[in-house]
């Protein structure tokens, strides 16, 4: 169930990475595109602007050398259509030339002389006399009435006469739209592939990432024995998951020698508990006196609630250590809590107490029921205690996603606020607690040890109220899986 | 009924001997496994208890051998460890005990005895269960007491079998918790007690003698005499 919910986040994380490896890419090569257009452009422009410039020169000598008369604009005017034929960059299918190319004389007082060119040279004319031309260098030319400009390049004859010769920057334009739509369909397909191989290949490695996150996040609640899986690259991923394992080896003999210790504690106290109860009970067999039976049984009774607290101090600080040894088994909560209320019932109304449970059809969870037994009857103990006369006691239990919601509520005087915020500390009681401080304790540590949690807390119309939650399931550890994968998003 | 002891530390030898001694068993005494060995397979032992903690060999490895060797009587487990390991759980199914350290008697006792009686061919269940004027009909879940019908809650009426098929016998507050709640805890409240109290309400009559009886510091009787 967890791995579901942790997928789409690193998902996430791959694609975040992607997309920013590609922004950064496709603005990298869109910049050598943007240069090389840049160039190319201003390269055609260089050929063109030699080509007029050549192309005038020869204009005006034809001009200037063609005597005045009925010749004179035929010639002229076949120079200027030769001249139209080799232009550059003209596309080989396009036989007929149509207004590419024009030439233009204007006479000293500014009239229009010859004009060799598709349609009326009027506007022409105009344009050129709007436009500032000075001789030799080729200028750009807006024609009314025609949207690409014109390459206009201008000589002075020594009549006081100007020969203007244009070019269209139709097929310059032409080229470079060809050049541009070339370089935006390469750069989509570089930025595309770009894209996948960096999205497929951040998405295997965080794949591993998740895998030993999935592994490591079982490791620990179930079974320390297991390991995180390697991959056979020495990679960073292969490295984390070899600094993993090590970690887990350290951590399970560390646990191993935790066991050891609490094992040859408990041993060597519980020992001598043994031999003292036996006596004790051996010589309460031959008291026939009551009276002096007393302190004997008192004895007993003493003994009997420090084997509990060992038994318990020992738990909690396993727990504590994420160590307590724990052996599920399907459990109906429901069921489990009315045999514990049935039990516990009698108690309470002899103190006036009242306990009633709630639940909504069953829920199950995969515990240690005999862990839970002692947990609840750790709680129900605490009430029994603590409760003054008349008070109410309700368990609520009901399944929430993908975990159990166990609830108590009472009526009473509710937690000391001193010691409200850390009541499941060992050895924290409240001021007339005669207890040893480890009931609460114990509950969390329980609670934990499944993978849930127990908090506490006071009720806003008064009287104390504990809720812990257990997962349905020993594999569920979406509580503690969904903070690491979002460690893993948010730093990827 | 002879019985093996198989336990290193004295005091606990001593105590246990002479209770076991006291409970009719004929006690025979190992300190450490090797001893054991020899004597479980030589003398025909009806039960064995057998401390987990032996100086010379691991308590179960001990029992491995004993089953290799054909020794086939069942076997009460003490353990002073925290928690039950996997094999425990194994000797468990395949019809031994364990009993964790500390003890009340009357456990270490009734355990044996179940023991025993799991492991010897049992006479057809009884329907009906009789302890003085006291009788239970356990197919109609009823109790009587010299005639007069108790009115019983079903909790009630499986504590009280539980008392009378121990008739004669102290059971411990944690021994009425494991058998007739299911449940393992320990607690410093009087939960058992008062359940005690209110059976005891109604089993005893007014002018009655009274049937179940307070062992203080140990558990409860019910009479059979």
């Amino acid at each position: 169930m967890s791995s579901e919910t942790v997928k789409p986040r690193i998902h996430s994380a791959a694609w975040r990475i992607s997309c920013w490896a590609t922004v950064a890419f496709a603005f990298g090569t869109l910049l050598v595109f943007v240069f090389l257009h840049r160039f190319v452009a201003s390269d055609i422009q260089r050929r063109s602007d030699v080509w007029l410039s050549g192309e005038v020169e020869t204009l005006g000598d034809v001009a200037e050398r063609t005597p005045k008369g009925a010749l004179y604009d035929r010639v002229v005017s076949e120079v200027a259509e030769l001249a139209e034929r080799e232009v550059s960059n003209r596309r080989a299918t396009e036989k007929v030339p149509s207004n590419s190319v024009f030439f233009l004389q204007a006479g000293s007082d500014g009239s229009l002389t010859l004009w060799v060119g598709a349609g009326d040279g009027e506007p022409y004319l105009r344009a050129i006399q709007k436009t500032r031309i000075l001789p030799d260098l080729p200028t750009d030319l807006h024609v009314g009435g025609i949207a690409v400009p014109f390459r206009v390049v201008s000589i002075a004859l020594e009549d006081g006469s100007h020969v203007y010769l244009g070019l269209s920057e139709k097929d310059e334009l032409r080229v470079l739209n060809r050049l541009r739509l070339r370089f935006f369909l390469l750069w989509l397909l570089l930025v595309l592939l770009g894209f996948g191989i960096v999205f497929f290949t951040t998405r295997r490695m965080l794949g591993h990432v998740r895998e030993i996150t999935e592994a490591a996040s079982r490791i620990g609640h179930s079974d320390l024995t297991a390991r995180v899986p390697t991959t056979r690259r020495n990679d960073e991923v292969g490295q984390l998951a070899f600094t993993l394992n090590v970690m887990l080896d350290r951590i399970e003999s560390s646990m191993h020698q935790l066991h050891t210790i609490t094992d040859s504690l408990a041993h060597d106290l519980r020992s001598p508990l043994t031999a003292i109860r036996g006596k004790l009970e051996m010589s309460l067999r031959y008291m026939a006196d009551e009276e002096h039976a007393d302190p004997i049984v008192a004895a007993i009774e003493e003994l009997d609630r420090l084997t509990d607290f060992l038994n318990k101090s020992l738990d909690v600080a396993e727990a504590r250590a994420d160590a307590l040894r724990i052996s599920r088994s399907e459990i109906a909560l429901n069921e489990l809590l009315k045999t514990m209320i049935d039990l516990y019932e009698p108690s309470m109304s002899e103190k006036g107490i009242t306990i009633g449970l709630r639940c909504e059809g069953e829920v199950k969870v995969l515990a240690d029921a005999a862990l839970l037994h002692r947990m609840i009857a750790n709680l129900l103990d605490n009430e029994l205690k603590h409760l003054p006369h008349a008070c109410q006691v309700t368990i609520s239990v009901r399944q929430e996603d993908d975990h159990a919601s166990l609830t108590l509520e009472d009526n009473g005087p509710g937690f000391d606020p001193s010691v409200l915020q850390n009541v499941f500390e060992r050895r924290v009681k409240g001021r007339n607690s005669d207890g040893h401080g480890l009931g609460l304790a114990f509950v969390d540590a329980v609670a934990r040890a499944h993978g849930g949690a127990a908090k506490a807390a006071n009720r806003e119309d008064g009287g104390a109220r504990i809720v812990i939650t257990l997962p349905l399931t020993a594999g569920d550890f979406a509580g503690q899986a969904d903070p690491i994968a979002h460690q893993i998003g948010t730093a990827a | 009924m002879r019985l093996l002891l198989v336990e290193d530390e004295i005091d606990i030898q001593s105590f246990l001997r002479r209770s076991l001694e006291e409970a009719g068993y004929e006690v025979g005494i190992a300190a450490d496994g090797k001893t054991a060995q020899q004597l479980a397979v030589d003398g025909a032992f009806d039960i064995l208890v057998v401390d987990l903690g032996l100086p010379d060999m691991d308590g179960i490895d001990l029992i491995l051998k004993l089953r290799q060797r054909g020794v086939r009587a069942p076997v009460l487990i003490l353990s002073a460890r925290r928690s039950v390991d996997d094999r425990v759980r194994g000797l468990e199914q395949g019809g031994d005990d364990y009993l964790t350290k500390p003890f009340a008697l009357a456990e270490l006792l009734a355990r044996l005895r179940n023991l025993f009686k799991r492991n010897s061919p049992s006479p057809a269940e009884a329907t009906k269960l009789r302890v003085l004027d006291l009788e239970l009909d356990l197919l109609r879940r009823e109790a009587t007491r010299a005639g007069r019908t108790l009115q019983l809650t079903q909790q009630e009426f499986v504590l009280l079998e539980y008392l009378c098929r121990n008739a004669g016998r102290v059971v411990t507050r944690s021994m009425i918790l494991d058998q007739v709640w299911g449940i393992r805890i320990q607690t410093d409240t009087n939960v058992v007690d008062v359940h005690i109290y209110r059976l005891r309400g109604k089993v005893d009559g007014a002018g009655q003698q009274p049937l179940i009886r307070t062992m203080r510091g140990v558990g409860y009787v019910l009479r059979d005499r």
